[in-house]
């Protein structure tokens, strides 16, 4: 028998932990079932998208203009991660959810608790293995990626990772909440209700509320979803990956906070107040970083390169008042081609909407529709809602020559007309098959000597 | 002091453990716990409990069920909030429990997902054993047989093996069971009451809750008996026989007359 000794906690090594919330993940059947089940969606989803994708290259086989509106981030690859985050929503919970769910319920959480390291160790040690869960996940889609390749698509590099950084944010996050929802309940099942109510829920939020204005459009922002639309449209927001960063962390602590069972109630509510404060406090703090980069390929949330570099020159203040309610789709569009532009582009310029209420009913108000340019002491009008009238009104206001356009820097487009057929009996028998033969893997026994020695007893 | 017992007459072996013993009076208890108190609602689980846990001694929580044993065995290991109580580790409040000690939950299957020498593997690593020593964990609980199964599908005493090397392999010098011998049938439970004292000797301290009497009689080297959250007694078998004045009685009849 061995005498005891002194137990370091800082020098416990974090390896087995690892290994074992890995393995912990691995051996069970939710990850397996949830890769099962993506297979088709996400298969189905890239068939169809490269069906149309087909269909519309096929039109603009020889017309320039149409072709260079072919950009495979939107014909492709966000309907196939579209697919994704539909899985990562309804299934990835239950994946998040077992890496603490199943030691809160077979009471394995107080061997847990005891072993020699800290409480936040043993929720990093479980989220790590969530995001290793969701790379896993990640499978059917990056073989979507690899067929696209295949089949002769063509991939911008920038574009396609910043939207996996977008949705591991997302993932992540889910995971986040799942072990806080896992933290704070009793059963594996009570944390998946409430981890599906806040995805749905913000899922939901997102539908019934985006595009309303006022308090609605300010809630419909809470939407977890809105977080990966950046991306979505090749944006890459500094502020946003912050923020996202941040909340992640914030439920990572709050579920440390939760996870021993020896800490009276008090204290973990007050504690998670707390917690839940400075984790608001610096999401909107990180919501005010405005930095964002312009990832796409076509520069589609830029001006053109000339125009940027001359109205990055402009160093002056430009005041923008718009006469449009926020539901108006010239609004809409106003924001999307010039206003959004502007601001990633000009270093001070303020955005002011004095017609806040609804645009029904307006037909008697003669400057509604108009938008008001101020710069440098001097102010234009227009009602245009294009980039192509706005720039030069802008141009006059700071006295700068309207730019050269800068050849050659047209986005050629990338139109592919293929069979998409040939993508379904990867993603209905091949990889479903080699997923099934990998759980098949994980359960078997290791080949490795078992621990035995022939002494008998010590 | 060692000249006052010669003169009494004494032995010099006898002379030597009697100074042993009085130093081991004299130094401050490995765990002494005061005034531990825990409610749950209305109803008091533990109600002021007090008692001293000494080293290298196997200590008999005992009680019926209900009584109160597993509360106090959780508190102590800070796996649940208590509303009053000290804990005192060799004379100084008490800090981080991890160091001290280790409790084994009564009837649990860690990780039962997880095959057997994984899970071993996994305990091992963590406090930094090695494999020799997992080795000879395996073969003193006698869990071979079970080294290629997961652990949900292990027999009752089997898996209560399992839980008993994962508690051999942990360094902390105090041990707390819960119902340590419960799934065992009567040959197995004395080869775990060898064991148990075999680890005792080696100079770890157990703390076993234990609600068959005679079990406990046979292993511990004192008991304190437990009843509706309370200390009805602490001491070994020949105190609390002096105690309850029943001295050829058997822990069940003082258990019985204190409660």
């Amino acid at each position: 028998m061995r005498s005891p000794d002194v137990i370091a906690v800082r020098r416990t090594p974090l390896r087995p932990l690892l290994v074992k919330e890995l393995r912990g993940i691995v051996s069970g059947r939710a990850l397996w079932t949830m890769l099962l089940i993506m297979c088709p969606i996400v298969g189905f989803s890239f068939f169809q998208a490269v069906s149309l994708y087909g269909e519309a290259s096929a039109s603009a086989s020889d017309q320039a203009a149409l072709a260079s509106g072919l950009s495979p981030l939107d014909g492709v690859l966000v309907p196939t991660f579209g697919a994704f985050y539909v899985t990562v929503t309804l299934l990835f919970p239950f994946v998040a959810i077992r890496a603490l769910g199943r030691e809160k319920e077979t009471g394995t959480l107080r061997l847990l608790v005891q072993l020699p390291y800290r409480t936040p160790t043993l929720i990093i040690a479980k989220a790590a293995a969530v995001a290793g869960a969701w790379l896993i996940a990640l499978i059917p889609a990056l073989s979507a990626l690899l067929l696209w390749r295949m089949l002769g698509g063509h991939l911008h590099a920038l574009e396609t990772l910043n939207l996996l950084l977008g949705h591991l944010l997302y993932g992540l996050l889910i995971g986040a909440i799942a072990l806080f929802a896992a933290a704070i309940t009793e059963s594996a099942a009570t944390a998946a209700i409430v981890t599906l109510a806040v995805t749905i829920g913000s899922w939901m939020l997102d539908f019934a509320l985006a595009g309303q204005p006022g308090l609605a459009e300010w809630v419909s922002r809470l939407s977890l979803t809105q977080t990966l639309r950046p991306f979505e449209q090749g944006l890459l927001s500094l502020g946003l990956v912050l923020g996202g960063l941040a909340a992640i962390v914030g439920f990572a602590e709050l579920a440390a906070l939760w996870l021993h069972p020896g800490v009276p109630l008090r204290a973990k509510l007050v504690r998670s107040l707390g917690c839940a404060a400075v984790t608001g406090a610096l999401v909107l703090l990180m919501a005010q970083v405005r930095t964002t980069i312009d990832v796409t390929e076509d520069r589609r949330n830029s001006f053109p390169a000339a125009d940027q570099r001359a109205l990055a020159a402009l160093r002056g203040p430009l005041v923008v008042t718009v006469h449009l309610a926020p539901e108006d789709p010239r609004y809409v569009d106003l924001r999307r081609n010039v206003l959004s532009k502007l601001e990633r582009v000009l270093p001070n310029v303020t955005i002011r909407l004095v017609a806040s209420q609804s645009f029904i009913g307006r037909s008697g108000d003669d400057s509604y529709g108009e938008v008001e340019y101020g710069y440098a002491g001097r102010i234009d009008k227009t009602r245009s809602t294009s980039h192509r009238e706005i720039l030069p009104l802008l141009y006059g206001l700071a006295r700068v020559p309207i730019p050269t356009p800068i050849a050659g820097e047209d986005y050629p487009g990338y139109p592919l007309v293929t069979n998409a057929a040939l993508v379904l009996p990867w993603f209905f028998g091949a990889l479903p098959l080699l997923i099934a033969l990998a759980w098949w893997l994980s359960r078997r026994a290791p080949r490795t000597p078992l621990p035995t020695c022939q002494g008998g007893e010590s | 002091m060692y000249h006052e017992l010669r003169k009494q007459g004494t032995s010099r072996m006898s002379v030597t453990a009697a100074m042993a013993n009085s130093v081991v009076e004299r130094a401050p208890p490995l765990l002494r716990v005061a005034g531990l108190a825990k409610r749950y609602g209305e109803q008091n689980a533990l109600a002021a409990v007090s008692f001293d846990v000494r080293a290298g001694e196997v200590l008999g929580l005992i009680g019926p069920n209900g009584a109160g044993k597993t509360t106090l065995l959780e508190a102590l290991a800070g796996l649940i909030p208590v509303e009053a109580g000290e804990l005192m580790w060799r004379g100084a409040p008490s800090t981080e429990r991890r160091d001290m000690m280790f409790y084994l939950p009564d009837g649990l299957r860690p990780w039962d997902d997880e095959l057997v020498p994984r899970v071993l593997t996994f305990f091992a690593a963590v406090h930094g054993r090695t494999e020799r020593e997992v080795a000879e964990t395996v073969s003193s609980v006698g869990l071979a047989p079970v080294l290629r199964k997961r652990v949900h599908t292990l027999s009752k005493g089997y898996a209560r093996r399992l839980m008993l090397a994962l508690a051999l392999l942990t360094p902390q010098p105090l041990l707390l069971m819960d119902e340590p011998f419960d799934g065992f049938d009567l040959r197995q439970t004395r080869d775990v009451m060898g064991l148990i004292r075999r680890v005792a000797a080696s100079g770890r301290t157990l703390v076993l809750a234990i609600h068959q009497l005679a079990d406990a009689e046979r292993v511990c080297d004192r008991f304190v008996l437990l009843a509706d959250g309370a200390v009805r007694g602490a001491g070994t078998l020949d105190e609390l026989r002096g105690q309850t004045k029943l001295m050829a009685a058997s822990l069940e009849d003082i258990f019985l007359a204190l409660t």
